[in-house]
């Protein structure tokens, strides 16, 4: 089952764990420019802090655009065959998201390989905005939010046990016109 | 013992009046004596005082200002993103320090540098920029009285990247108000002592810096090890998930509950409308985000955003606790709305929270007592909790309009306006107290005397500790607990990493003496670091003492010996002078100074080289 690197915004901290970690693993350097995701901060109109990291397209832009093929999709990963690479950094330019990155000491561009599918940002992330997921279940909780957000949402007391409760429920489709 | 890694071993010396940027180098035996943080800033404030003959206008252009992160800023462990500002402080016209969290000092570090220090002033409003090492001086009128985001914007959009990290000052800066800050990371300031003012002085608008380079570790195996596990500790603590969640904003139920949040002017030590300006409220109905400083997984700070009402779209990183404090209860402001609306001003004006809320108070309560005028008001009356004229007189300080004049004088210029103001004015040395009220803690009334930079907790923190279980305590115990606290806090400032996780979650102090091994490969033990921090405290108090302070200026604001707070557990308490006495002479034998609070002449050599 292939699973996805998702990102949850609303949780980031803007702390740069996952940078830390991914410039550890990839390059063994203490360099948060190194690596393979970024949180992009912007303030305060819109406050954001967006994790910024490869979706591995499955069509993938950077791959279309290599000259060289050096970028090709094995096992649910876009993967950078780094002694095919020239690095034009065409892929750079091409990614929608400005996914992949560069830096002056490297002679790749910097990609997200997904660590072989055990993500070291995933592990890091203090606050469980980076989460690894099955493909299927991708866009899960928006579906949720967005149909309870439709919902009329109504809450009931009772009391079980001597102890009050509150349930909440949906009552769809009775809102008064 | 011996550095092997962890510095650029890098100091940027520029001078604005020349012009020029000259790259010097550290030698092994300074960054191992010194560290980095308040401990560089101490020794180039040092020198430069004695290059002087001691005669220096905090605000002329041979006060040199130092920009100094620690050989630990930026490294993989807790909260690595301290850097610290060092200068002579405008406000105390002694040695003044500020830190922020947030990016700036790892930006500066990955540029290729450990120091900068920066002197003279510029023709006109200028722009020091940093770019990997590369320095530039841009010339830019056009920032002239812009708010600090304003500016950053505009520099941004003239260097054409967002990729850099910014230390701006607001209008306060340029009119050198005495409590002006650093705006970096945009709601992250470097707030106390002025060192706003100081770059004001020198037509500096803002520092911008832009690096990549690998940050310097000894054992990045061992780093990786010792973080794996303050981490887990951390995380693993009953109280994380609450610091991610509120922050700082928690202390202030925990203030209210023990009778040591300032109300109105700490009058009151308890606030009836706590509830109101608590994290509860920010939690329900204003907190948008949480944000971090670099590397830290409990990301203390807030993001909060205004909803409905008149203040709706005031945006703010914050408040956290001093702000809330200082610019609400102390203000007699319910509205939390209102309290980020007066945090955002500040934050755009470029004035620091904690010295605002204080001065703003006391004039309230002059006022109030018939010390002031309607007409030393300009006309312009002025309450508790009048939110308008409270935001009004904020701009009137950053702008220097009328009375605001007067109050961006700091504490001194008030009390030398209107002397019956003396009573009023929270201050010790000069800097406005912080919001924990001193007069249950003596040790914390000791700690406000004795911090080199004035009424700051920065330096040692002992409130909480005491009132749990400092009753039985001998005179000794209490001063050995500060004389630790100022050792082991200022520690922190100048390995450049944040001291909460100890504070907050009890994180052992031993992981520093690790994570500096790993770090720099230089082997010492913690207490060999806390001798060295040690020192720096002797070297800040011979800079004091030969600016002219000494015993009488290790004193406490009025209110503190004769107001007990009117309400609350504390009600009826206040320091007694002789206690305090006592203590303060035992304080001063335990540092080997004397009795005046001067260290032995000979001292000083230490510092020489």
């Amino acid at each position: 089952m292939s699973k996805k690197l998702a990102v949850i915004p609303e949780q980031c901290s803007g702390c740069s764990i996952c940078e830390l970690v991914c410039a550890i693993k990839h390059f063994g350097v203490n360099n948060p420019k190194k690596s393979a995701i970024r949180v992009l901060t912007t303030y305060p109109h819109p406050v954001m802090r967006m994790p910024i990291v490869c979706s591995q397209c499955k069509v993938a832009p950077c791959a279309q655009v290599c000259p060289v093929d050096a970028l090709r999709r094995v096992d649910g990963v876009v993967q950078l065959i780094e002694k095919e690479c020239i690095s034009c950094y065409q892929c750079i330019e091409a990614c929608p998201f400005g996914a992949i990155y560069a830096h002056e000491d490297c002679d790749l561009p910097i990609k997200c390989d997904m660590c072989g599918g055990d993500p070291e940002c995933v592990k890091a992330c203090p606050k469980g905005a980076l989460k690894l997921i099955p493909e299927a279940a991708l866009g899960e909780s928006k579906r949720l939010n967005n149909a309870l957000s439709y919902a009329q949402m109504k809450e009931i007391e009772f009391y079980e046990k001597g102890e009050k409760r509150i349930i909440h429920y949906a009552e769809i489709g009775k809102e008064e016109l | 013992m011996s550095i092997k890694s962890g510095y650029f071993k890098k100091q940027l010396h520029v001078d604005l009046t020349k012009g020029s940027a000259e790259s010097r180098d550290l030698s092994d035996a300074f960054m191992e004596k010194y560290i980095g943080g308040r401990g560089f800033g101490a020794k180039l404030v040092w020198d430069n005082l004695k290059r002087h003959n001691f005669k220096i206008d905090p605000l002329a252009p041979e006060n040199l200002l130092v920009i100094a992160p620690g050989p630990l800023t930026g490294a993989y462990l807790p909260s690595s993103g301290k850097n610290s500002f060092i200068a002579i402080s405008p406000a105390t016209g002694l040695y003044g320090d500020s830190s922020i969290g947030g990016s700036f000092g790892v930006e500066l570090r990955q540029a290729g540098l450990d120091l900068l220090s920066i002197t003279g002033r510029a023709q006109e409003m200028s722009v020091l920029f940093i770019d990997n090492g590369e320095t530039t001086i841009l010339t830019m009128p056009e920032l002239k009285g812009r708010s600090c985001l304003e500016a950053e914007g505009m520099i941004k959009e003239r260097l054409g990247t967002h990729a850099v990290h910014v230390a701006v000052i607001g209008v306060g800066g340029e009119n050198m108000v005495k409590f002006a800050c650093v705006n970096t990371d945009w709601g992250r300031n470097a707030g106390r002592t002025g060192i706003g003012a100081i770059m004001g002085s020198k037509n500096l608008k803002a520092i911008v810096v832009r690096g990549d380079k690998d940050l310097p570790v000894h054992d990045l195996n061992g780093l990786m090890a010792e973080n794996d596990k303050a981490c887990k500790y951390m995380k693993e603590h009953k109280y994380f998930k609450m610091w991610q969640q509120e922050g700082l904003m928690n202390v202030i139920e925990y203030a209210n509950e023990k009778g040591i949040l300032p109300a109105y002017n700490f009058k009151d030590s308890v606030f009836a409308k706590h509830d109101q300006i608590n994290g509860a409220t920010m939690l329900e109905s204003y907190k948008i985000g949480d944000s971090a400083c670099f590397s830290c997984p409990m990301c203390c700070s807030n993001i909060c955003l205004v909803k409905h009402g008149k203040y709706t779209g005031t945006v703010v990183e914050g408040p956290e606790y001093e702000s809330c404090a200082m610019l609400g209860s102390n203000l007699g402001i319910e509205s939390f709305a209102a309290v980020l609306s007066a945090n955002q001003l500040c934050d755009e004006l470029g004035i620091d929270t904690i010295s605002t809320g204080s001065v703003v108070a006391a004039i309230i309560e002059g006022y109030e007592k018939g010390i002031l005028s309607l007409s030393d008001l300009d006309n312009r009356e002025i309450t508790w909790g009048d939110e308008d004229a409270i935001l009004e007189l904020m701009r009137k300080i950053a702008h220097r309009e009328g009375i605001g004049d007067i109050l961006a004088g700091g504490a001194y210029r008030i009390i030398e306006r209107w002397p019956e103001m003396d009573k009023l004015v929270l201050h010790v040395k000069g800097l406005e107290q912080s919001a924990y009220d001193s007069r249950p803690s003596i040790t914390m009334a000791l700690a406000y005397a004795t911090s080199d930079i004035g009424a700051h907790h920065a330096r040692a923190w002992t409130i909480a500790r005491e009132m749990e279980q400092g009753q039985s305590w001998s005179d000794e115990e209490k001063v050995d607990y500060v004389i630790y606290h100022q050792k082991l806090r200022p520690l922190f400032d100048m390995l450049g990493v944040c001291r909460l996780p100890w504070i907050e979650l009890g994180l052992s102090e031993l992981h520093y003496e690790n994570f500096y091994k790993y770090v720099t490969g230089n082997e010492v033990t913690l207490e060999q670091l806390l001798e060295l921090s040690n020192d720096i405290y002797d070297l800040t108090r011979i800079i004091n003492t030969r600016l002219g302070a000494s015993r009488k200026d290790d004193s406490l604001p009025y209110k503190v010996w004769a107001n007990p707070p009117l309400t609350g557990p504390n009600a009826g308490r206040v320091i007694d002078r002789e206690d305090f006495n006592r203590l303060l002479s035992l304080y001063y034998q335990k540092r080997g100074w004397n009795e005046d609070g001067i260290p032995p002449p000979e001292a000083g050599a230490k510092f020489e080289d």
